[in-house]
């Protein structure tokens, strides 16, 4: 485990030299693919199907083992003082990964690549409905 | 193709530096056979090894026609041995796990592959020259004297002009000795081929062309006629 | 580059890796052989020692098979766990410990556990976001089987409606999960308490298995479900409808005439009104809201720093034991020295020895390798076997790429390490090996 970790780390940064600028463009704000009305971005819409980064923090997760998590612009804390579901749920982007999600504290920034998907979609394993999503997504 | 020898003083040391053989001259034309005799000890298998390029670190000068074994590399030697030398030892050294044509074509299995179909033929038709079958039965059911054969066939399967035999007949039984020196005077007669024997058996002594003696690493006074 | 990896699936990725990590191993093959054909004679090494080779090749597939096993056993066991979670989303409970509570709830452990009011329960109920809020009543058992009260809702839910016979009708009658030992018909009574000092004779009630659910794989297989109806009832409690409706099974739930419940299995569909809830229900001193799956992962990652140790140390045993059996080899190789010094004598290039010998070893490793795959296989299915038995969970511990990937990186360490040996016969000088 810790081997082939190691492993794909080496692996990531060989071709991090070479890589083109376009993919090392400035992460996407997870607010910038809303308008004020709830409705898609036009920055939201015209990167659809794309391969987008997005920093953000990994909510803690719902399913263990599960290929999925919510990533949060503000770490989900556990403060029962600032605790507030009034930015709901244009804060939150669920993630579709490529691999079974290894949790990162909700505390620790992450960044996320992943597809761009829009529109309503029902999980087929666990029901769960998302309104938008990175796919095929890898996060570190 | 066949190759004079010419030695010039070559002398083998041991580690620690004490004489083990001691050659000043010999001179041997293409095609003659050479036995070598001498009591247990007299430094007549080093000697060999030496004309074979088997040794490091030695001095003087062995020729093999324009080949001089003492300034190549242990990887040009081994080169130098695969083309023309054919090698024959008292215990034969077969693999046991192999058949006779498998022990017999072994060059095949290290040879660029053009040349693997050419080893292969000649060791079967040695084999069959011998009188020996190619079955699939491995050689570790064979008698001595067959075995003998088979390393003989192994010896010849590369062309070799240069035969170099190290008491080639001490572990077989009189019989078979007999055979075996019919066959390798044989072989010397028919092919040109030249042949060198370290041996106590004085019957294959006789059949050689010159006798070259031993004592204690030096060549024994008059024992070249 | 980097852009062409990511779009790859994780498949070819997982294969790509594996061919990475043999490729060592590979292009060693090819240039250690190259030209040469000594098939023949590394058969006739392997089958002098055949004992000696056997034993070689049996210690690698040991040391390789346990550590794939213990590998495949330990992912086999997170995935079991959290697809035994799998239905529980959110859970609510009276604010106390997530760990004990998701043991009752998920894993049927029995605790005492302070119960939940009914306004709650409305409140819950009620939301806009919750599709699906049942309680959850345990605390009795029949036999090694714990008795809960839920609702019919949360028994389609659990079992996805694979339900042989029907769901009950009444309060006497009881679902049970597809491993419990009754049958549809038989009628049981229910003891108070779980475990050797349950009260036997404490409830008065004849209950009739009417239905049973799909296997789950999870320790539900086991339980007896009921009417929350009929735990209020054989506690001497209120119904939980208002007196005129009291032989109404299941919500809606008058919250005056609601006994309490220990906890709610809380269902949401939109991904993000989970988090909402969780924090919503997330009351000081009055509820609290979790993700037994969140505290599962949290357990997991725990575990992940005892995972790693462990992989460390199989990787390190089965670098060891690969080491012994080198050192073996190379023991093992004076015995077939002279023959080696015969094909210098002969002519044989010195590569051509070299390749011979390490082939030989090359050989045991990767026959010890892959004995040590199918081991790896079989320790991780008895082992799966005897865990689901003891615990109801469903282990199903396979080999994944992970452990090929394992394997891969093995085989190519090792292969190099292989060179060693080799290399020390060729040290030895050709007239020394003729001699014997």
């Amino acid at each position: 485990m810790m081997r082939r970790r190691a492993f794909l780390g080496g692996f990531a940064v060989l071709p991090l030299v070479s890589m083109p600028l376009s993919a090392m463009e400035a992460p996407v704000k997870l607010r910038d693919l809303y308008n004020k009305d709830q409705t898609f971005s036009d920055l939201a819409l015209s990167l659809e199907g794309q391969r987008i980064t997005v920093d953000g923090f990994m909510a803690p997760p719902l399913k263990a083992e599960a290929n999925f998590f919510v990533l949060t612009k503000r770490p989900m804390a556990t403060c029962p003082f600032c605790e507030s579901s009034a930015d709901w749920p244009d804060d939150i982007l669920a993630i579709y990964t490529k691999r079974t999600v290894k949790e990162i504290p909700f505390n620790v920034r992450i960044v996320t690549q992943g597809v761009l998907e829009l529109g309503e979609m029902t999980d087929p394993d666990t029901g769960f409905v998302s309104r938008v999503r990175l796919v095929d997504a890898k996060y570190s | 193709m066949t190759l004079p020898l010419h030695v010039r003083d070559c002398v083998v040391r041991n580690r620690g530096g004490r004489v083990l053989v001691n050659v000043p001259h010999l001179d041997l034309l293409p095609g003659a056979s050479l036995g070598i005799r001498g009591p247990s000890g007299a430094g007549k298998s080093t000697f060999l090894y030496a004309l074979a390029g088997l040794l490091e670190g030695m001095d003087g000068e062995v020729h093999w026609g324009d080949t001089d074994l003492l300034t190549m590399s242990s990887a040009r030697r081994a080169s130098f041995r695969a083309a023309n030398i054919g090698m024959i030892f008292q215990d034969f050294l077969l693999f046991e796990e192999l058949d006779a044509a498998a022990n017999a074509s072994l060059a095949a299995m290290y040879l660029p592959k053009a040349r693997r179909t050419g080893v292969k033929t000649r060791a079967m038709a040695q084999l069959a020259h011998l009188g020996l079958d190619a079955s699939a039965r491995s050689v570790a059911s064979y008698s001595g004297g067959e075995r003998q054969r088979v390393a003989i066939a192994r010896a010849l399967a590369n062309e070799a002009t240069i035969l170099l035999a190290d008491e080639p007949t001490a572990s077989l039984d009189r019989a078979a000795a007999d055979a075996l020196i019919e066959d390798l005077v044989n072989r010397v007669r028919d092919h040109g081929t030249t042949l060198i024997a370290v041996s106590h058996d004085a019957r294959l002594l006789d059949r050689m062309d010159r006798v070259l003696g031993l004592e204690d690493g030096q060549v024994a006074a008059g024992a070249l006629p | 580059m980097m852009d062409l990896w990511d779009s790859l699936s994780a498949l070819m990725q997982d294969i790509v890796l594996t061919v990475a990590l043999l490729l060592p191993a590979l292009i060693l093959w090819r240039l250690v052989l190259r030209g040469f054909a000594p098939r023949p004679l590394i058969g006739a090494l392997l089958w002098r020692f055949r004992w000696a080779n056997a034993l070689f090749v049996l210690l690698i597939a040991v040391s390789v098979g346990m550590g794939l096993g213990l590998l495949a056993q330990e992912r086999g066991l997170r995935e079991g766990t959290a697809r035994a979670a799998d239905k529980f989303d959110l859970v609510v409970t009276a604010p106390g410990s997530e760990i004990t509570m998701m043991l009752a709830t998920v894993y049927l452990q029995p605790s005492d556990v302070p119960l939940l009011d009914g306004a709650t329960y409305q409140a819950i109920a009620a939301h806009k976001n919750v599709s699906i809020a049942a309680p959850l009543a345990f605390g009795d058992s029949f036999g090694a089987s714990s008795v809960v009260g839920t609702t019919a809702e949360f028994v389609q839910h659990l079992s996805d409606g694979k339900i042989e016979g029907r769901l009950w009708e009444s309060t006497a009658e009881a679902v049970i999960g597809a491993r419990t030992p009754l049958q549809i018909g038989d009628a049981f009574e229910p003891a108070h308490g779980v475990g050797d000092a349950a009260e036997h004779d404490a409830h008065d009630a004849d209950l009739t298995v009417v239905g049973r659910i799909g296997y789950t794989g999870t320790p539900w297989d086991r339980a007896v479900l009921v009417p929350i109806e009929t735990i209020w009832e054989v506690h001497g409690l209120a119904s939980g409808h208002a007196p005129g409706r009291s032989d109404q099974i299941g919500p809606p739930f008058d919250p005056d005439y609601f006994p309490g419940t220990p906890a709610i299995v809380v269902r949401a569909d939109a991904m993000w009104a989970n988090y909402a809830l969780r924090s919503e229900f997330t009351r000081d001193a009055q509820t609290m809201a979790f993700f037994p799956g969140a505290v599962l992962s949290n357990l997991h990652r725990l575990m992940g720093d005892i995972r790693q140790a462990m992989s460390l140390m199989s990787l390190v045993t089965q670098c060891l034991v690969a080491a012994s059996v080198l050192l073996g080899l190379f023991i093992l190789s004076r015995l077939f020295m002279r023959q080696m010094a015969l094909l210098r004598a002969l002519g044989a290039p010195a590569r051509f020895v070299f390749a011979v010998l390490w082939s030989y070893c090359t050989t045991l490793l990767v026959a010890g390798s892959v004995l040590g795959l199918g081991l790896g296989w079989i320790t991780a299915m008895v082992l799966s076997r005897i865990i689901s038995a003891r615990t109801d969970i469903l282990i199903s511990a396979r080999l994944s790429w992970t452990e090929f990937h394992y394997l891969a990186g093995f085989v190519s360490l090792m292969t190099l390490l292989s060179l060693l040996p080799a290399l020390a016969v060729l040290r030895k000088p050709i007239v020394d090996g003729l001699r014997g």
